[in-house]
């Protein structure tokens, strides 16, 4: 039941978001059609198998340039395929589900912690709430800035730069409640992918809660901000697939996510956040 | 009846995602990839993304340094330089970048790849560009 949820929502995600270069677009549509319409071929590996073997030719032919889930359509749907040649379908997807999002967000938060230079300090997040064309619309709403003041500070952080400036900069100040929120983003960002990444790799069968509850919120939150749908509707489909059959109205919520997340990518961000009290435009 | 597969084939996806992400890290610290990309799940963790890296390219000849305009028809090995600027990539860009017309005169002594990444003060945010690779392809040893 579960497995064919999730198989379904992968295969819609497909359809909604088409991915790759027109012949891997094409075949991978084709197949997302077919597995929709056609109950048998939901259930064979065979379709599973070679969705895999397209979303990895994706990758071959783009390296290194795809986004991250691209590479995570391909252990997707390898799963998926090597689930329906396994002894108990249902069980084996569960667990690779789980392993799947606990190492995506292992990563996911080795990178913010441990690897990168510019995450823990903020600046990430006071940088790309101006600069980051997702992010912006954000930056502009929270900092309560005005057109001008926001395309200055944008202007400066965004030149072209070969070697230190001539002069230091003199930046005008970040607002007080834009440094808030990139700080408060930051700490949120890490202890969540965190606090994901031990839910899913600890094999406690107590915390099924716990990690529903997580990755529902950060679906629900982390979407609305950086509209990666592709990413969300796959996090959603496993997250499904792992989900405890019992758990019914857990697994509605998971669609409700999935439906958030379309929503969150058509939403005009910019003219509803620039008619926002905080908003000076 | 079929007989189903052993258990630990369904650790396969698991080990992908593992060998991938580690081989990413080695390359983000060993050839300047762009955490963003790679399949590290390293995006939203830095400014380092490849959107904001740049490159300039030079030919040079006796007595003069000319940067070199990029043609559209280039944005896709740019890109991938400017995820990934190992230094076959870029020779095997300065190669493509030697055919291009120049108004000089003069034969065509190396071209000149520079490939930069924006960083900001912890401090006051301030940019300044950090040379990631360099380097000079010549043609006039050939």
């Amino acid at each position: 039941m579960n497995a064919e949820l999730a198989g379904r929502l992968t295969l819609l995600a497909l359809l909604l978001h088409p991915v790759g270069p027109w012949p891997v677009r094409a075949a991978l549509l084709g197949l997302a059609g077919l597995g929709l319409l056609w109950p048998r071929a939901l259930a064979s590996a065979g379709l599973w198998l070679a969705v895999a073997a397209l979303a990895a030719l994706r990758v071959a032919l783009d390296w290194p340039m795809s986004d991250n889930h691209a590479y995570l359509l391909a252990y997707w749907s390898l799963a998926l395929g090597l689930a329906r040649l396994a002894g108990a379908p249902e069980a084996s997807l569960a667990r690779s589900a789980r392993l799947l999002i606990g190492l995506a967000f292992a990563f996911a938060a080795l990178w913010k912690i441990g690897l990168s230079p510019d995450f823990l300090d903020g600046r990430f997040f006071r940088v790309s709430l101006l600069v980051d064309q997702r992010l912006a619309p954000w930056g502009q709403a929270l900092g309560g800035l005005d057109a001008e003041d926001f395309a200055t500070l944008r202007r400066a952080l965004a030149q072209h730069v070969d070697g230190p400036l001539p002069r230091p900069l003199e930046l005008p100040a970040l607002p007080a409640p834009l440094a808030l929120a990139a700080a408060l983003a930051t700490v949120f960002t890490a202890a969540l992918e965190t606090t994901l990444a031990l839910a899913f790799l600890v094999p406690l069968r107590r915390l099924a809660a716990v990690r529903d509850g997580l990755l529902l919120a950060f679906c629900a939150s982390t979407y609305a901000l950086a509209p990666v749908e592709g990413f969300g509707w796959l996090l959603v489909a496993m997250g499904v697939a792992q989900c405890e059959p019992e758990r019914r109205r857990t697994r509605l919520l998971y669609l409700l996510a999935f439906a958030l997340i379309g929503l969150y990518a058509l939403l005009p961000w910019d003219e509803l956040l620039a008619a926002s009290p905080s908003s000076r435009r | 009846m079929r007989r189903a597969l052993p258990r630990w084939c369904e650790l396969l996806p698991a080990l992908l995602l593992v060998a991938v992400a580690l081989h990413q890290i080695f390359l983000a610290r060993t050839e300047a990839l762009s955490p963003w990309s790679g399949g590290g799940f390293g995006m939203f963790s830095t400014t380092d993304g490849w959107g904001a890296r740049h490159l300039h390219a030079f030919a040079l000849r006796p007595g003069l340094r000319r940067e070199l305009e990029l043609p559209e028809e280039l944005i896709d090995p740019v890109r991938r330089a400017l995820a990934l600027p190992t230094e076959p990539r870029l020779r095997a860009l300065a190669e493509t970048l030697a055919t291009l017309p120049t108004p000089d005169q003069g034969p065509l002594e190396a071209i000149e790849i520079q490939v930069f990444a924006r960083r900001y003060d912890p401090v006051t945010l301030a940019p300044s560009g950090e040379l990631l690779r360099g380097v000079v392809v010549r043609f006039d040893e050939r």
